[in-house]
């Protein structure tokens, strides 16, 4: 019986088809409120998912010179790594799929497999606006990683745990946005870093490399991708306002939060030029990393004061 | 071979390409993320139209010509009708200066304005993209109301214009001024002031005011290095003389003192046009004009939005052209590109080629 | 000057609770301003057959065809899809017999038989379309 759950868990609810008509909602939700904030219409509420359709529709040109194992399989991963992250994470407010001491580091692991992925399929392909993206993709993948990290530690060595229920638990109680506000804005920032949006969309820059290392990628393998960076959106925010908005215990709370902070994301998009990849990277070591690592000792020192 | 290749990792920006919405091609040699070397190949929009023109009769070649570019159609066919005028001996009546003086200038705004958004766009800023252009479809719906059309106006005949403007026109046309005064001083406040676009901007593609001149800069491009040069101040054409404009110049020679000479532009447009809507002079609209124009030959140079726009034209006494010969500015601009290129991040390229705003079209015609 | 970030919040909160500005067409349609230069327009009553008009075409998108030249009968045959809209022929006519239409101007179709537009008096128009065109 359990393991029916468990495959029921994996492929329908609350992981797999779920966080993919989650993601894409929520990808529709973001393109809708940027649209808003410029004043103009944005897609309807089906067009991520016809996209995708459409997308996995359609022939997949294998570009010549490349490794044609690791390009069919490197969008496969990454699409399977956000997946598996989203079995531990609090998804709809409801308790996740599974849960295990340590499960926070494995989830934080999972979600860089995207970027990795992306990274490799660019480095893969012989097109130089692939390349010059993997390289950008890497280079802010190390920029930002860190401090990501440490914005997640942050509320984890307060609750004393490292498994994100308990740290969820504990976060109902606790709305760490007040006690750790840098660890917040900073997480906030580093997940638009990771899903290469909009100012550290330069890995992606349009109007400079075309689509960075996806540039070789159609059809079935972008579809894949663009599925990965969806679910992502949705775990990231998910995993954020578990930690630093007071928890999510049900679906109301999950969507509340949730939404607040994608409105919160999608006013950042829209704000800014986009940052050159040197200042993305010095921004992140010398602003991002430092202020993280000052607010995480005083935690440290205070918890240690504390009890 | 091999080591040659590897030292020499070209990045091509175009003919297709998402930073050109025209097709050029330009190919930046990098190393890492610097850019080493820059070369720029241009002619793939080539349409013989120089040529074609020797097979029309005059007034034909006016739409031909207009059909150049989509954004400074007014100016190529007014510096045509200019021209032929000028050859036929025809003084064209002053109301009908003065309607192509406002067409041009609000002509030169919707390029200003359309350019401030591909220029954002092109650094990564799609909420100043979608404000500017927001605004400029009140630019584009006044000239709509104008003339009959948002693109090519058809605004000139030999020896006049087609089109007047009514009382009720010209308050349409204040209240756009009006609205668009206002946004163009937030707009100049952005450019100026928010720390990621400036970060974009400041000091990236910088000439000195004699680069300018030795590369040979045209228009707002050369006056943002604070090279005063501006055909409507230095040979006033039409009613320029009546209603002067003042020299918009900036000494920094940035990318940033491209953005403030455009937009600065934009107020003396508004201003310009405002002034002739009050003092309109009275009287016709066209005078006669020959079928066949007398031999000779005639340059004609007027300001387009990006630059010094020259005409040659040379009739052999006949129903048709002998040749006419354009040269458009951005052929001159496209020097910046390849001068300044060097040293500058590749993210910096698109920025450069949307700061000298090239019109290819113009460009090969 | 002071530098600012996020220098376009205003516009981006008042844009929040402000309707979109994006035209809805062609759900919904907008009427075009009075001058707008639509589909050529040609009333025959009027036409001396001067053929100024077809001179000067850039594009050589209209052809007057006689019918009766003692009577001023001519019907005008007008190839929209070569047509530049430029008005031209309406400035050359000196009978106001020309003018561009402010309504017609959704000129797409599926065939290519619909560009050509055949004017002129109703017997005219019999008589010339009912036998094989010259
Ligand atoms: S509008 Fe211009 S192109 Fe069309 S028929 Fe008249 S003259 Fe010819
Ligand atoms: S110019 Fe006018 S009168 Fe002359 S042929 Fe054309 S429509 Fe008829």
């Amino acid at each position: 019986m359990d393991t029916v759950k468990d495959i029921l868990a994996l492929l329908f609810f609350p992981a797999g088809l779920a966080v993919i008509f989650g993601g894409l909602a929520y990808e529709w939700i973001d393109r809708k409120l940027v649209a808003q904030l410029q004043n103009r219409i944005g897609p309807r509420w089906f067009q991520p998912a016809a996209d995708i359709v459409k997308l996995l529709a359609k022939e997949e040109v294998l570009p010549e010179g490349v490794d044609q194992w690791l390009f069919h399989s490197l969008p496969i991963i990454a699409l399977a790594g956000v997946l598996t992250a989203g079995l531990y994470v609090p998804l709809f407010g409801l308790a996740p799929a599974h849960s295990f001491a340590g499960d926070l580091i494995v989830t934080i692991y999972l979600l860089s497999m995207l970027t990795l992925c992306t990274g490799l399929a660019g480095a893969n392909t012989n097109d130089h606006f692939s390349l010059i993206g993997a390289t950008r993709t890497l280079t802010q993948l190390f920029s930002y990683e860190a401090p990501f990290l440490l914005t997640l530690l942050g509320p984890a060595i307060v609750a004393g745990s490292w498994q994100i229920s308990e740290i969820n638990a504990y976060a109902g109680s606790h709305w760490m946005i007040l006690t750790q506000p840098i660890g917040f804005i900073v997480s906030m920032i580093g997940l638009m870093g990771k899903l290469e949006l909009p100012p550290f969309d330069a890995p992606e820059a349009e109007t400079e490399i075309v689509a960075g290392a996806m540039t070789e990628y159609s059809g079935r393998g972008w579809a894949l991708f663009r599925l990965g960076k969806n679910v992502e959106l949705l775990i990231g925010l998910t995993l954020i306002a578990a930690f630093y908005l007071g928890g999510l215990d049900n679906p109301l709370t999950f969507l509340l939060k949730t939404l607040v902070l994608l409105l919160t994301v999608a006013g950042l998009q829209a704000l800014f030029a986009r940052l050159r990849i040197d200042q993305t990277v010095g921004l992140w070591w010398r602003v991002g990393a430092l202020l993280v690592l000052v607010q995480l000792l005083v935690t440290i020192v205070l918890k240690g004061v504390l009890t | 071979m091999e080591n040659e290749k590897r030292e020499k990792f070209i990045v091509p920006i175009g003919p297709q390409h998402p930073a050109l919405k025209e097709p050029g091609h330009f190919e930046f040699t990098v190393d890492g993320e610097t850019v080493t070397g820059a070369t720029v190949r241009l002619g793939y929009v080539h349409r013989g139209i120089e040529k074609a023109t020797e097979d029309r009769n005059w007034t034909q070649n006016l739409y031909l010509l207009e059909r150049i570019c989509g954004i400074c159609s007014h100016s190529h066919a007014m510096a045509y009708s200019l021209g032929v005028e000028k050859l036929a001996g025809v003084a064209v009546p002053p109301r009908a200066q003065a309607i192509r003086q406002v067409t041009a200038e609000l002509e030169r705004i919707h390029s200003h304005l359309l350019w401030l958004g591909v220029a954002a766009h092109e650094a990564g800023f799609d909420t100043l993209f979608m404000f500017s252009w927001r605004d400029r479809e009140t630019i584009m719906d006044i000239l709509e109301e104008l003339t009959g059309n948002r693109v090519n106006y058809s605004v000139n005949v030999l020896g006049g214009v087609k089109i007047d403007i009514d009382t009720e026109r010209a308050d349409s046309i204040r209240k756009g001024m009006d609205f668009l005064e206002e946004r163009t001083t937030h707009y100049l406040k952005v450019v100026t002031s928010d720390e990621t676009f400036l970060r974009r901007t400041r000091g990236v593609g910088f000439t000195t005011t004699e680069q300018a001149e030795t590369l040979g800069l045209v228009g707002p491009t050369a006056r943002a290095a604070n090279v005063a040069r501006d055909v409507r101040v230095d040979v006033p054409y039409i009613t320029y003389a009546d209603f002067p404009i003042t020299i918009t110049l900036d000494t920094r020679g940035d990318l940033e003192a491209r953005f403030v000479v455009r937009i600065k532009e934009l107020f003396e447009c508004y201003r310009v046009i405002r002034l002739i809507l009050d003092k309109l002079p009275a009287g016709e609209l066209t005078t006669r004009m020959p079928r066949k124009i007398k031999e000779g030959e005639t340059v004609s140079r007027i300001e387009a939005p990006r630059g010094e726009l020259f005409y040659f034209i040379k009739s052999g006494g006949g129903e048709k052209p002998e040749r006419v010969k354009v040269r458009t500015p951005s052929i001159n601009n496209f020097a910046l590109v390849t001068g300044t290129a060097v040293g500058h991040q590749l993210a910096d390229m698109p920025m450069i080629l949307a700061g000298m705003d090239p019109c290819f079209s113009c460009n090969d015609r | 000057m002071k530098l600012r970030f996020a220098s376009m919040f205003g516009d981006m909160f008042r844009s929040l609770f402000k309707k979109p500005v994006t035209e809805m067409y062609p759900f919904k349609k907008t009427s075009a301003p009075p001058r707008l230069r639509g589909e050529l327009m040609y009333n025959p009553e009027k036409c001396t057959g001067c053929q100024l008009c077809v001179k000067d075409c850039p594009s050589n998108a209209i052809e007057l065809i006689t019918v009766d030249k003692a009577n001023k009968h001519f019907v005008m045959r007008y190839h929209l899809d070569r047509c530049t809209f430029c008005a031209q022929c309406v400035e050359n006519c000196r009978f106001e017999c020309l003018g561009m239409s402010n309504e017609q101007w959704e000129l797409a179709a599926l065939n290519k038989e619909s560009f050509t537009v055949h004017y002129g008096r109703e017997e005219d128009l019999q008589k010339l379309l009912g036998k094989p065109l010259p």
